[in-house]
């Protein structure tokens, strides 16, 4: 790890104020690890993990979770539980219980791909050194993106986390130098496009509060499904987020969000809105995925993951369809 | 100034230390070049010419908090990263005892193993060893003094085990390595260093964390237990006691990380069955699979419990 200078935000304010330039730190599961093998190399380390924003409430008809708010407490919160099950279940699935301990909402929603390319200094990664090359897009792919790639980077965004809150809508607050604002959570992540170096939407010095998920019966019922190379403590090859709400038999409304197949979480209104007034059954919910993965551009090891992440999604949401037990 | 590209001894003295003859004869055994510094002055003993005279460098006193102590001593890899720090109360008996111990090291170890990073490992052994033994016999000093005005390091203060312990570190210090270099407490193991294996697992305030992803910059204040803080009045603690009678273990370096994992675990709510033992202790992978009898040790100490 190179050497670099650490201070202590005691405020928000003041976290703002000498943000610029400077990597906020928070549970460092990510940020640490990625320094240690000096693919993030910042000079200045702001330590945020003190700052009080890590209160979970429901309040005004949401979920409001600091962004300091730990993985593990956002997974055992009761309110979580009842109002957003699918969020408790994707944390729950994610990393370790020792990670989730250290790890916070904040740093869950600005965790850097695994892409084995962009952690290797010896590789070439369009990400990591913007313009350099991707030795990923001839290389061993069974880990990488399917979905929202582009000839310069095909890296899977590897959060359960993000995948339940893209499938329930909610809102990222940040506060910077010009105020505060919200921003959907489908437009923090970026696609990778002609610069996969630019991975969010945020202004420099802006830190992330917190983040609402809005309740309504559709988040009650939501689930969380993932597919992956071990039972336990590994990155997703598919999953999927879903919430359907179904009447008489038929879906009146329902959502989903796949996980391990995008370049960032991957959600399709299209696919969602064929299943409207629809039966709530396999059928439709095949309809459904297929229209999802429609446009998906696999490669040499991943291929399998274009039929894998239907049958992920079709699980998924059968299951928040209560159609699977 | 130009490190060299390969291991190399940094060695900043309060006095200029005269080396004897005998002193690099040891320095040619050992191959790798000491660059030794007082204020003021800087010289290099290389493996096979004259000492040679590079001034004195004040950035490098800075870099790595030099000038508090007699002596400090820090190893550099062929990347020049800083592999082993250490501050001694006495400079010269101390890096002579040391080069000597890991030239030893060096000619005596089998073919075969890589030759650098056997080098590195007998300097940083040596090195520890002989500064170790020199602080054992200085006498105390009131470092709090010494340590005003101290650039670049961080003062932290931990309560590891019950007792207050006040760290200097820079500011890329990992728990890990504090607990390991810094406070001798080697219980809790380095496997992957990248938060994959749960080796290095210690309970911070009263959550199990991976010590080898958490900078202890980040710490002031927080209470830490690890392996060794376990015994209770000579007693081992339940948990422990479990591995050793369901036989939890073969070769035992996840074993640390595995029973604090277990403790924590059992805190947090009690497993209703195998799958969730299983699944709480996912974090803690185990090379020689010693699964069954592990979760068998934790089955035991949740149904008494
Ligand atoms: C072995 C391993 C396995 C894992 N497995 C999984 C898995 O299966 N699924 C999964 O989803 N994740 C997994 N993770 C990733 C883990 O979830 C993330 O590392 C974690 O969520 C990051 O949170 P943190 O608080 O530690 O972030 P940090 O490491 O502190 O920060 C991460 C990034 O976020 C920025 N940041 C942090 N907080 C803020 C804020 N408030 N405002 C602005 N910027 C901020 C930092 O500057 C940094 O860039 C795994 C990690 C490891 C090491
Ligand atoms: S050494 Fe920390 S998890 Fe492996
Ligand atoms: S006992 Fe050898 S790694 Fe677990």
């Amino acid at each position: 790890m190179r050497l670099f200078t650490f201070q202590r935000a005691a405020s928000v304010d003041e976290a703002i104020a000498s943000g610029a330039g400077a990597a906020f730190l928070a549970g460092g599961t990510n940020l640490v690890d990625l320094m240690k093998i000096e693919v993030l190399n910042p000079e200045r380390v702001l330590d945020v993990s003190r700052l009080d924003l890590a209160k979970i409430e429901l309040r005004e008809g949401a979920l409001q979770i600091g962004a300091l708010a730990s993985n593990t407490a956002v997974a055992e919160h009761g309110d979580v539980r009842r109002a957003a099950p699918g969020l408790s279940e994707a944390l729950l699935s994610g990393a370790s219980p020792q990670l989730r301990n250290a790890a916070t909402v904040g740093g869950n929603l600005l965790q850097r791909t695994r892409c084995a390319y962009y952690r290797d200094l010896g590789t070439r990664c369009n990400k990591r050194e913007a313009g350099s090359g991707c030795d990923a897009l001839d290389g061993w792919t069974r880990m990488h993106a399917i979905l929202g790639v582009s000839d310069k980077c095909i890296a899977a965004h590897p959060s359960d986390m993000c995948v339940a809150l893209y499938a329930l809508d909610a809102t990222v607050r940040v506060r910077g130098p010009a105020g505060e604002r919200e921003i959907p959570i489908g437009e923090l992540h970026l696609l990778p496009g002609d610069h996969p170096e630019r991975e969010f939407s945020l202004q420099p010095a802006e830190l992330i509060t917190g983040v609402r998920v809005p309740i309504d019966a559709l988040a009650a019922r939501s689930r969380y499904v993932k597919v992956r190379d071990r039972q336990s403590y590994a990155f997703a090859l598919a999953s999927c987020a879903a919430a359907v709400q179904v009447e008489g038999g038929a879906v009146q409304a329902a959502r989903f969000a796949l996980g391990g197949v995008g370049t960032k979480p991957w959600r399709v209104p299209e696919a969602e809105r064929s299943m409207q007034g629809r039966p709530a059954t396999r059928e439709t919910f095949a309809r459904a995925a297929e229209i999802a993965l429609r446009g998906a551009t696999p490669r040499r090891d991943n291929a399998f993951k274009v039929e894998l992440a239907k049958r992920t999604a079709v699980r998924g949401l059968m299951l928040s369809a209560g159609a699977l037990s | 100034m130009d490190l060299p590209n390969r291991p190399c001894l940094l060695a900043f003295c309060r006095r200029a230390p005269r080396f004897e003859e005998a002193f690099r004869a040891e320095l040619r055994a050992l191959g790798a070049p000491l660059f030794a510094f007082a204020p003021g002055s800087g010289t290099v003993f290389g493996a096979d010419d004259e000492p040679r005279d590079i001034g004195p460098h004040p950035e490098l006193w800075r870099i790595h908090g030099a000038g508090r102590a007699a002596l400090t001593v820090v190893l550099l890899d062929e990347k020049q990263r800083v592999r082993l720090r250490r501050d001694a109360p006495e400079a010269e008996g101390t890096l002579l005892a040391a080069v000597r111990e890991a030239g030893r090291a060096v000619c005596a170890a089998p073919r075969g193993i890589g030759r650098r990073e056997l080098l590195l490992n007998s300097l940083a052994a040596a090195l520890g060893a002989a500064v170790l033994q020199a602080c054992a016999s200085a006498r105390p000093v009131d470092d709090r003094k010494a340590v005003s005005g101290a650039p670049a390091l961080l003062e932290v203060s931990l309560v590891v085990n019950g007792q207050r312990r006040r760290l200097q570190v820079e500011p890329r210090l990992v728990l890990l390595d504090a607990l390991r270099e810094n406070l001798g407490l080697t219980g809790a193991k380095k496997g992957c260093d990248m938060g994959q294996c749960g080796a290095c697992t210690v309970i911070v305030d009263g959550q199990r964390v991976n010590s080898c992803l958490k900078l202890v910059a980040q710490l002031e204040g927080a209470r830490v237990t690890t392996i060794e803080g376990l015994v209770q009045g000579g007693q081992l603690h339940p948990m422990q006691e479990a591995f050793l009678r369901e036989d939890a273990f073969q070769c035992g370096y996840c074993t640390p990380g595995q029973i604090l994992s277990a403790i924590a675990l059992l805190q947090e709510g009690k497993p209703r069955d195998d799958d969730e033992i299983r699944e709480g202790m996912s974090g803690n992978l185990c090379r020689c699979g010693a699964y069954p009898n592990i979760v068998a040790a934790i089955r035991g100490v949740a149904g008494r419990a």
